[in-house]
Protein backbone atom coordinates (compact mmCIF):
# COMPACT_ATOMS: atom_id res chain seq x y z
CA UNK A 1 0.00 0.00 0.00
CA UNK A 2 1.46 3.20 -1.45
CA UNK A 3 0.92 6.19 1.31
CA UNK A 4 -0.05 9.17 0.23
CA UNK A 5 0.39 12.03 2.21
CA UNK A 6 -0.90 15.31 0.60
CA UNK A 7 -3.83 15.75 2.02
CA UNK A 8 -2.20 15.11 5.75
CA UNK A 9 0.24 17.75 4.31
CA UNK A 10 -2.85 20.22 3.21
CA UNK A 11 -4.61 19.90 6.05
CA UNK A 12 -1.36 20.81 8.66
CA UNK A 13 -1.02 23.79 6.56
CA UNK A 14 -4.34 24.97 7.26
CA UNK A 15 -3.97 24.37 10.74
CA UNK A 16 -1.12 26.62 10.69
CA UNK A 17 -2.79 29.08 8.96
CA UNK A 18 -5.86 28.38 11.52
CA UNK A 19 -3.41 29.56 14.59
CA UNK A 20 -1.97 32.62 12.61
CA UNK A 21 -4.96 34.29 12.36
CA UNK A 22 -6.61 33.50 15.36
CA UNK A 23 -3.32 34.81 17.00
CA UNK A 24 -3.29 37.79 14.20
CA UNK A 25 -7.43 37.90 15.42
CA UNK A 26 -6.98 38.15 19.04
CA UNK A 27 -4.26 40.66 19.11
CA UNK A 28 -5.41 43.04 16.26
CA UNK A 29 -8.92 42.84 18.97
CA UNK A 30 -6.65 44.24 22.14
CA UNK A 31 -5.27 46.62 19.68
CA UNK A 32 -8.74 47.92 18.46
CA UNK A 33 -8.64 47.30 14.85
CA UNK A 34 -12.08 45.57 14.66
CA UNK A 35 -12.14 45.38 10.72
CA UNK A 36 -8.96 43.56 11.18
CA UNK A 37 -10.36 41.48 13.59
CA UNK A 38 -13.08 40.70 11.37
CA UNK A 39 -10.73 40.07 8.43
CA UNK A 40 -9.05 37.32 10.28
CA UNK A 41 -12.12 36.10 12.06
CA UNK A 42 -13.33 35.56 8.67
CA UNK A 43 -10.70 34.00 7.33
CA UNK A 44 -10.54 31.52 10.02
CA UNK A 45 -14.23 30.69 9.35
CA UNK A 46 -13.11 30.19 5.56
CA UNK A 47 -10.82 27.58 6.15
CA UNK A 48 -13.21 25.00 8.04
CA UNK A 49 -15.21 24.26 4.25
CA UNK A 50 -11.39 24.62 2.51
CA UNK A 51 -10.14 21.81 4.95
CA UNK A 52 -13.68 19.83 4.49
CA UNK A 53 -12.41 20.19 0.95
CA UNK A 54 -9.14 18.87 0.80
CA UNK A 55 -9.93 15.90 3.32
CA UNK A 56 -12.68 14.91 0.55
CA UNK A 57 -10.42 15.48 -1.90
CA UNK A 58 -7.59 13.63 -0.76
CA UNK A 59 -8.82 10.93 1.24
CA UNK A 60 -9.62 8.62 -1.69
CA UNK A 61 -7.05 9.49 -3.95
CA UNK A 62 -5.31 6.45 -5.68
CA UNK A 63 -1.10 6.78 -6.19
CA UNK B 1 -16.11 -17.09 21.92
CA UNK B 2 -17.13 -15.83 18.68
CA UNK B 3 -16.81 -18.43 16.13
CA UNK B 4 -16.58 -16.10 13.18
CA UNK B 5 -13.74 -17.29 11.63
CA UNK B 6 -14.42 -21.11 12.67
CA UNK B 7 -15.81 -21.97 9.27
CA UNK B 8 -14.39 -23.16 6.17
CA UNK B 9 -13.89 -20.96 3.97
CA UNK B 10 -13.81 -18.52 7.27
CA UNK B 11 -15.60 -15.48 6.78
CA UNK B 12 -12.35 -13.42 6.35
CA UNK B 13 -12.64 -9.35 7.42
CA UNK B 14 -9.26 -8.39 8.41
CA UNK B 15 -5.95 -8.90 6.52
CA UNK B 16 -3.60 -10.20 9.02
CA UNK B 17 -5.96 -12.93 11.29
CA UNK B 18 -3.34 -11.83 13.85
CA UNK B 19 -4.55 -7.97 14.95
CA UNK B 20 -7.90 -7.87 16.94
CA UNK B 21 -7.09 -4.78 19.11
CA UNK B 22 -9.48 -2.43 20.30
CA UNK B 23 -10.00 0.69 18.12
CA UNK B 24 -6.71 -0.37 16.05
CA UNK B 25 -8.31 1.73 13.06
CA UNK B 26 -9.00 4.92 15.04
CA UNK B 27 -6.23 6.88 14.70
CA UNK B 28 -4.77 5.75 11.08
CA UNK B 29 -4.35 8.11 8.17
CA UNK B 30 -7.57 8.92 7.50
CA UNK B 31 -8.89 9.35 11.20
CA UNK B 32 -5.94 11.72 11.90
CA UNK B 33 -6.87 14.09 8.85
CA UNK B 34 -10.78 14.29 10.36
CA UNK B 35 -9.06 15.22 13.55
CA UNK B 36 -7.55 18.04 11.10
CA UNK B 37 -10.71 18.71 9.84
CA UNK B 38 -12.31 18.78 13.18
CA UNK B 39 -9.50 21.21 14.49
CA UNK B 40 -10.13 23.38 11.97
CA UNK B 41 -14.16 23.79 12.79
CA UNK B 42 -12.98 24.49 16.16
CA UNK B 43 -10.89 27.28 15.34
CA UNK B 44 -13.87 28.13 12.61
CA UNK B 45 -16.29 28.05 15.88
CA UNK B 46 -13.64 30.01 18.75
CA UNK B 47 -13.30 32.88 15.95
CA UNK B 48 -17.26 33.97 15.78
CA UNK B 49 -17.62 35.43 19.43
CA UNK B 50 -13.97 37.58 18.66
CA UNK B 51 -16.07 38.47 15.83
CA UNK B 52 -18.96 39.64 17.25
CA UNK B 53 -17.55 41.44 19.92
CA UNK B 54 -15.46 43.31 17.21
CA UNK B 55 -18.69 43.64 14.96
CA UNK B 56 -20.25 45.52 18.09
CA UNK B 57 -17.64 47.70 19.34
CA UNK B 58 -17.46 48.55 15.05
CA UNK B 59 -20.86 49.65 15.73
CA UNK B 60 -20.41 52.13 18.37
CA UNK B 61 -22.31 50.06 20.52
CA UNK B 62 -18.75 49.84 22.84
CA UNK B 63 -18.76 53.70 22.97
CA UNK B 64 -20.91 53.90 25.49
CA UNK B 65 -20.41 56.93 28.37
CA UNK B 66 -20.06 55.03 31.82
CA UNK B 67 -22.23 56.69 34.47
CA UNK B 68 -19.65 58.60 36.45
CA UNK B 69 -18.26 57.50 39.48
CA UNK B 70 -16.54 58.95 42.57
CA UNK B 71 -13.10 57.46 43.15
CA UNK B 72 -11.53 59.39 46.37
CA UNK B 73 -12.20 63.01 48.02
CA UNK B 74 -8.82 65.25 47.12
CA UNK B 75 -7.90 65.65 50.30
CA UNK B 76 -7.51 62.06 51.26
CA UNK B 77 -4.56 61.75 48.13
CA UNK B 78 -1.69 63.15 48.73
CA UNK B 79 0.77 64.02 45.81
CA UNK B 80 2.30 61.30 44.69
CA UNK B 81 0.08 58.32 46.09
CA UNK B 82 -1.97 56.15 43.98
CA UNK B 83 -5.48 54.40 45.08
CA UNK B 84 -6.75 51.60 43.09
CA UNK B 85 -10.85 51.71 42.26
CA UNK B 86 -13.05 49.76 40.02
CA UNK B 87 -14.16 51.03 36.94
CA UNK B 88 -15.93 50.93 34.82
CA UNK B 89 -17.34 47.73 35.77
CA UNK B 90 -17.25 45.86 39.48
CA UNK B 91 -14.20 43.44 38.04
CA UNK B 92 -12.21 46.08 36.29
CA UNK B 93 -9.52 47.18 38.04
CA UNK B 94 -7.52 50.87 38.00
CA UNK B 95 -5.34 52.65 39.39
CA UNK B 96 -5.65 57.30 40.45
CA UNK B 97 -2.43 58.37 40.55
CA UNK B 98 -2.15 62.00 41.69
CA UNK B 99 0.89 63.45 40.26
CA UNK B 100 1.00 67.01 41.31
CA UNK B 101 -1.50 69.43 42.67
CA UNK B 102 -4.17 69.21 39.70
CA UNK B 103 -2.72 66.55 37.42
CA UNK B 104 -4.08 63.18 37.88
CA UNK B 105 -4.11 60.11 35.93
CA UNK B 106 -6.32 56.74 35.76
CA UNK B 107 -5.70 53.74 34.02
CA UNK B 108 -7.35 50.29 34.81
CA UNK B 109 -4.07 48.84 35.74
CA UNK B 110 -4.60 45.19 34.34
CA UNK B 111 -1.21 44.44 32.49
CA UNK B 112 -1.30 44.29 28.72
CA UNK B 113 0.67 41.21 28.82
CA UNK B 114 -1.43 38.50 30.80
CA UNK B 115 -3.37 40.91 33.08
CA UNK B 116 -1.43 40.95 36.28
CA UNK B 117 -2.52 43.75 38.58
CA UNK B 118 0.22 47.08 37.51
CA UNK B 119 0.96 49.15 40.69
CA UNK B 120 2.60 52.69 41.00
CA UNK B 121 6.11 52.41 43.17
CA UNK B 122 6.19 56.40 44.38
CA UNK B 123 10.20 55.92 44.85
CA UNK B 124 11.08 55.27 41.16
CA UNK B 125 8.29 57.18 39.58
CA UNK B 126 7.11 53.97 37.38
CA UNK B 127 4.41 51.55 37.03
CA UNK B 128 5.19 48.21 37.94
CA UNK B 129 3.85 44.79 36.95
CA UNK B 130 5.37 42.16 39.26
CA UNK B 131 4.73 38.86 37.61
CA UNK B 132 7.45 39.49 34.68
CA UNK B 133 8.78 43.31 35.53
CA UNK B 134 6.73 45.26 32.80
CA UNK B 135 6.93 49.24 33.24
CA UNK B 136 4.32 51.57 32.30
CA UNK B 137 5.14 55.31 31.50
CA UNK B 138 2.95 57.13 34.17
CA UNK B 139 2.21 60.04 31.79
CA UNK B 140 1.07 58.48 29.43
CA UNK B 141 0.57 54.86 30.17
CA UNK B 142 3.12 53.22 27.26
CA UNK B 143 5.48 50.24 28.34
CA UNK B 144 8.84 51.27 28.64
CA UNK B 145 10.33 47.96 29.77
CA UNK B 146 9.53 43.99 30.06
CA UNK B 147 6.96 42.20 28.15
CA UNK B 148 3.92 44.01 27.62
CA UNK B 149 3.73 45.72 24.20
CA UNK B 150 0.25 47.89 24.71
CA UNK B 151 -0.43 50.68 26.82
CA UNK B 152 -3.30 50.71 29.59
CA UNK B 153 -6.31 52.12 28.73
CA UNK B 154 -6.36 55.22 29.85
CA UNK B 155 -9.61 56.44 32.56
CA UNK B 156 -10.23 60.22 32.43
CA UNK B 157 -10.71 61.87 35.61
CA UNK B 158 -12.74 64.40 36.57
CA UNK B 159 -12.47 67.08 39.84
CA UNK B 160 -15.49 68.11 40.90
CA UNK B 161 -16.07 69.40 44.48
CA UNK B 162 -13.05 68.04 46.17
CA UNK B 163 -14.06 64.75 44.51
CA UNK B 164 -12.12 63.07 42.12
CA UNK B 165 -14.51 60.93 39.72
CA UNK B 166 -13.66 58.64 36.76
CA UNK B 167 -15.85 59.46 33.86
CA UNK B 168 -14.85 57.16 31.02
CA UNK B 169 -11.87 55.06 29.10
CA UNK B 170 -10.24 56.56 26.62
CA UNK B 171 -10.02 54.29 23.01
CA UNK B 172 -7.10 53.27 21.92
CA UNK B 173 -4.65 55.40 19.60
CA UNK B 174 -3.29 53.18 17.46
Amino acid sequence: MKRRYLGVIILAGILLMNIIFTQYMVHQYYYENYENVLIFGGLNIVLFPLAVFAYKKTINMRA
Amino acid sequence: MSDKNNKIPFNEDNYTHNIERNNERKLDRRGFMKTLVGAAGVFAVSSLPWGAVAAKELMGLGEKEYPHKKITDVSKLPIGDAVEFKFPGDHDDAILIRLSDNKYVAYQNACTHLRCPVFWVKEQGEMICPCHHGKFDVKTGAPTAGPPRRPLPEIQVKVEKDAIYAVRVKRYEA
